[in-house]
């Protein structure tokens, strides 16, 4: 079995510590040059078509741009404090707001660490602070930031759309209802074990305070707006303006005069950490070298940099992808699952056990390049619906961010609660629970994540 | 066709961009593999790799120049690059109806456009039908007017973006798996195509109705690496080129049915289709027909007047 | 742990540092500034750049292509160090140092494929040669006619035309230029990880990935540096 031979490669070299895309495209390399006619060049031409040729991906380094943007421009605490105003009285409330938060932050942002980083910081402290457990407040948020692919904009949705053809638009509309779902499940458990175990409350602060909080939030939450009318429109009122990769570029144009001049937390306005920021009257010229201030340059260096990060994983498993094809692997997979007579049942648990197993080592979007085209001809053969089945593995993924040994929620939240990563796992996984019995409610459900998508843009259409 | 190829067959990938069994290219490539693997069965294998899985239509004449595949059949207007003859396909109204096309094709202009690139190191083989374009948008296009103004989905070709300027509407380069979603929310406003993609993509569904104006081609070229080919057992390659004619013929043949039942099933799926008087086509022609100076040095008046010569004897 | 970005740094390094991070800044900057601008004369003029999408792409590639390379300099790419950190100190050593002789590789492959590839655009014989190049091919016909879709010629590259397109004019960009990036990048790839193999000899760095310390881990997502 070559394709034994391939995948031993690439999780050989993956534990002695070569890097996700090295391990993915020097297996790929070895693999054509041995057992096909193909040449290297090839492999250079995939590398620069990763980019060049797929369009939907190119949503990625735009929403990395403007989730940068939100979270260097001090959008999240003024999100943090709007969610405390909302959710705080409730028994468990400081722990609701959190999840609160980071359901919002996860409609701004298309990425779970960010939105871990970004809450985290702000209300793991407040959670101490009033007497929650360090391990209660950060099992919450570990798993709550995972809301940031499932909530839209997602970009394990972009790669999913990109690497199967369907609309990004689509994917996103998806994954409105089991996010809120999600989140959902998240808060109801919260109050529970608050009523059982009398965990505190905070004081209710009144309308005035929800008002004069969402009044700071709303040039923040207005991203939101934009990002959903620009793409959706408002039958009756306006058409879409603009497709889901293009509302990526615009919302980092928005964030960044949102941050450089509203927020002014960042750029030639801003005067520091407690001072109050220039007004832009008085320093007019500011509309021109905010575009190349240093906190601007530094904020586009950044969010450059984790686009090559990413986009190089991506590349490597598309390489990977590449050679699959050529051999031929995705039809005798195929062949071979419904030789076996799987049903559409086992096909989803088998589904979503491979991506369990794979979302241990592999990072999100590399691993939904590979694994989607292996497993995408089998669901359209057995019926199931291909945006039900994006929504499958977005959740499969959710888990995989929060499971060791490579989960980076639990990377980042071990560092934002100051605790060792296997003291974060262990409060992680009252939450894990939840999170599984809501993967399994989204895979036997399918009208969970088809229902708002097919009501608004009718039943998906398959042209291949 | 994704049969493995048996140990000493010489295997020949053919990579396209459409289904297998619906598209009518996907069709004939389907059968061309089918044929090819029974009759020269032990010989030669054909391999199809639909739905761009392995190269889109940009990459993969890059790719078979380089040796990586040995067969594909990218749209006409793919090969503008290679050779700028072969912007007569994209000229508005330049070809009556589909025999005409088929008479061009079959002349000895059309036979020279295949071996045109061959300094390019590409063989043409056969010319594959798709069909005539049609017109659609969110409003109703009668007049040439109509269009004036709106945004219309083009392919990236210079012929494409002129002729959609010469109605005063904007061109809008997008990629193909946007275009549903971009016209149902009004990202863009109509497109072009034939009825076999409109009814394939659902184009109609999300748009208030098709124009039956037949001002423009969709067509594909079946082509070969020229290094590939005639490295060849002379038997073996004779034996490719006469099972690719007899496919091309029998699918070829059969466009007008595959045409006229897409579009009546645009019909029956409760698509709005437009027909035009002969004055209202007239209109059209005439608001269009600008581009052809345009483009009469690229193509070569010799070929138009080829190409007219065939309308009238359809 | 692994990396050595604070080392004292020279001149010049600083400097070249300075220059790939603006680079990797401005491409990122223009990419979404030619979007909005044909997102918003698309919505308001009824206009567009009709090479705009093509050159956005092309600058993704050059962004992500040269950032790679970044990537092996500042040791920021992912991979999984759960197995590596339960190793005593020699055989870890060890580990490493088969790893970024894997890097190598990689990178040595790519190098010979980036070039055969990019080498018949340029009117530039191939490599022979399957796994390692052997000499130059003869006769491989050159590309050097192939230009982009929509991007329009630019008056600096008009010597092209003689150089390597027998004298024909190009009414678009060829596409030997955006393609030069990849034989670059790779070569810069290349130099990158054969330094960071030559600090892994020397002790001065313990892998080629990212490490998971959490105190760093904040500290890099706080700088946007994880986006998953
Ligand atoms: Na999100
Ligand atoms: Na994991």
């Amino acid at each position: 079995m070559d394709v034994v031979f391939l995948f031993t490669m690439v999780v050989g070299l993956l534990l002695i510590g070569v890097p996700i895309a090295v391990s993915l495209g020097l297996s790929s390399m070895i693999f054509l040059l041995m057992f096909s006619e193909t040449s290297l060049a090839s492999i250079a031409q995939s590398m620069y078509q990763a980019m060049a040729g797929h369009y939907t991906l190119l949503a990625i380094p735009f929403f990395i741009l403007a989730s940068s943007f939100m979270s260097t421009g001090g959008v999240a605490k003024r999100i943090v404090r709007f969610s405390i105003a909302c959710v705080g009285h409730f028994p468990g409330g400081l722990a609701i707001a959190g999840v609160f938060a980071c359901m919002i932050f996860a409609a701004l942002s298309g990425s779970s660490p960010a939105t871990v980083v970004a809450i985290g910081t702000i209300v793991i402290a407040a959670m101490r602070q009033v007497g929650y457990s360090k391990d209660f407040a950060a099992g919450v948020i570990c798993n709550a930031g995972t809301l940031g692919i499932l909530i839209p904009p997602s970009i394990v949705m972009v790669v999913y759309a990109s690497a199967t053809d369907v609309s990004v638009g689509r994917m996103f509309l998806a994954g409105v209802i089991p996010g809120l779902m999600a989140g959902g499940m998240l808060m109801l458990t919260i109050y529970l074990i608050a009523k059982i175990k009398n965990l505190p409350k905070g004081e209710w602060a009144g309308w005035s305070e929800i008002g004069a909080s969402f009044r700071e939030a709303f040039w923040g939450l207005m991203l939101i707006v934009i990002i959903m009318v620009g793409i959706y429109g408002i039958p009756g009122i306006t058409k879409a303006i603009f497709t889901p990769t293009e509302a990526a570029a615009v919302a980092s144009v928005y964030a960044f005069i949102v941050a450089s001049f509203i927020y002014r937390d960042m750029g030639p306005l801003s005067a520091g950490e407690g001072n109050a920021p220039t007004p832009l009257i008085n320093k007019p010229h500011a509309l021109l070298t905010a575009l190349w201030h240093k906190d601007t340059r530094h904020t586009l260096f950044d969010a450059g940099k984790l686009t090559i990060m990413l986009m190089f994983i991506i590349a490597n498993a598309l390489i990977l992808k590449h050679v699959l094809t050529d051999e031929q692997i995705p039809q005798q997979i195929a062949e071979a699952m419904l030789s076996a007579g799987f049903g559409k049942i086992m096909f989803l648990v088998m589904v979503n056990v491979i991506l369990l197993i794979g979302g241990q080592f592999m990072e999100p979007s590399g691993l939904i390049v590979i694994v989607a085209p292996l497993v995408f001809p089998i669901a359209i053969e057995l019926g199931v619906d291909p945006i039900h089945l994006g929504i499958i593995m977005v959740v499969n993924m959710e888990i995989g961010m929060i499971t060791p040994p490579v989960g980076l929620n639990l990377f980042v939240t071990s560092g934002v609660a100051g605790m060792p990563m296997m003291k974060v796992v262990r409060a992680a996984l009252p939450f894990l629970a939840v999170l599984f019995v809501f993967l399994i409610l989204v895979t036997y459900v399918p009208f969970i994540s088809t229902w708002l998508p097919t009501t608004l843009m009718g039943p998906e259409i398959i042209t291949n | 066709a994704s049969a493995a190829c048996d140990a000493g067959e010489m295997v020949i990938k053919f990579s396209h961009v459409t289904n297998t069994d619906r598209h009518p290219k996907g069709i004939a490539a389907t059968l061309f593999a089918e044929r090819v693997n029974t009759e020269m069965n032990g010989k030669a294998c054909v391999e199809v790799y639909p739905n761009s899985t392995l190269y889109n239509d940009d990459q993969v004449l890059e790719a078979m120049l380089q040796g990586d595949v040995q067969m594909a059949a990218p749209s006409l207007s793919k090969f503008e690059t290679f050779t700028k003859q072969f912007r007569i396909f994209d000229l508005p109204f330049m070809f009556k109806n589909m025999d005409a096309v088929d008479a061009f094709q079959n002349s000895d202009t059309g036979q020279a456009m295949k071996e045109s690139m061959v300094r390019r190191g590409l063989l043409g083989l056969d010319f594959w039908h798709n069909g005539l374009k049609q017109f659609s948008a969110n409003k109703p296009l009668i007049s040439p007017s109509d269009a004036s103004g709106l945004k219309f989905r083009v392919q990236p070709s210079d012929v494409l973006v002129a002729q959609m300027e010469a109605l005063g509407a904007s061109p809008q380069p997008m990629a193909f798996s946007e275009v549903y979603g971009a016209l149902q929310t009004g990202v863009v406003d109509g497109q072009e195509n034939t009825w076999s993609n409109i009814y394939g993509q659902k184009f109609f569904e999300v748009q208030d109705g098709i124009t039956e104006t037949n001002h423009g081609l969709i067509d594909y070229m079946v082509v070969t690496s020229v290094d590939w080919w005639e490295g060849l057992d002379a038997d073996v390659r004779d034996q490719l080129a006469t099972i690719m004619h007899e496919v091309t013929a029998e699918r070829n043949a059969a466009i007008g049915e595959v045409d006229s039942s897409n579009r009546q099933a645009v019909l029956d799926a409760g698509g709005v289709i437009r027909e035009l008087t002969a004055e209202q086509r007239q209109a059209w022609v005439d608001a269009m027909l600008p581009v052809w100076s345009k483009f009469e040095a690229d193509v070569g008046a010799d070929n138009i007047a080829a190409a007219q010569a065939f309308n009238a004897s359809n | 742990m692994s990396s050595h970005h604070d080392a004292p740094q020279s001149g010049i390094a600083r400097f070249i540092d300075n220059f790939e991070e603006t680079l990797i800044a401005v491409l990122l900057g223009l990419m979404t500034v030619i979007t909005f601008v044909n997102v918003v004369l698309r919505y308001l003029f009824n206009s567009q750049l009709i090479w705009g999408l093509e050159v956005v792409l092309i600058l993704f590639a050059w962004l992500v292509l040269l950032g790679i390379s970044y990537g092996f300099k500042k040791t920021s790419h992912l991979g999984v160090d759960a197995v590596t950190n339960l190793l005593p100190d020699r055989p870890r050593r060890i580990v490493a140092l088969l790893s970024a002789f894997a890097c190598f590789a990689y990178a040595f492959l790519l190098m010979k494929g980036a070039y055969d590839y990019w080498a018949p655009f340029a009117a530039l014989q191939p490599t022979e040669g399957r796994w390692f190049p052997l000499g130059f091919t003869e006769g491989v016909r050159d590309r050097a006619f192939y230009v982009t879709d929509q991007v329009p010629m630019l008056g600096i590259f008009r010597w092209l035309e003689d150089a390597i397109n027998y004298g024909e004019a190009y009414d678009k960009l060829p596409r030997v230029i955006p393609y030069a990036m990849i034989p670059f990048a790779a070569a810069l790839i290349l130099l990158r990880v054969v330094q960071a193999t030559i600090r892994i000899i020397r002790g001065t760095q313990d892998s080629l990935i990212v490490s998971h310390e959490a105190e760093e881990e904040v500290e890099r997502v706080a700088h946007g540096e994880y986006e998953e």
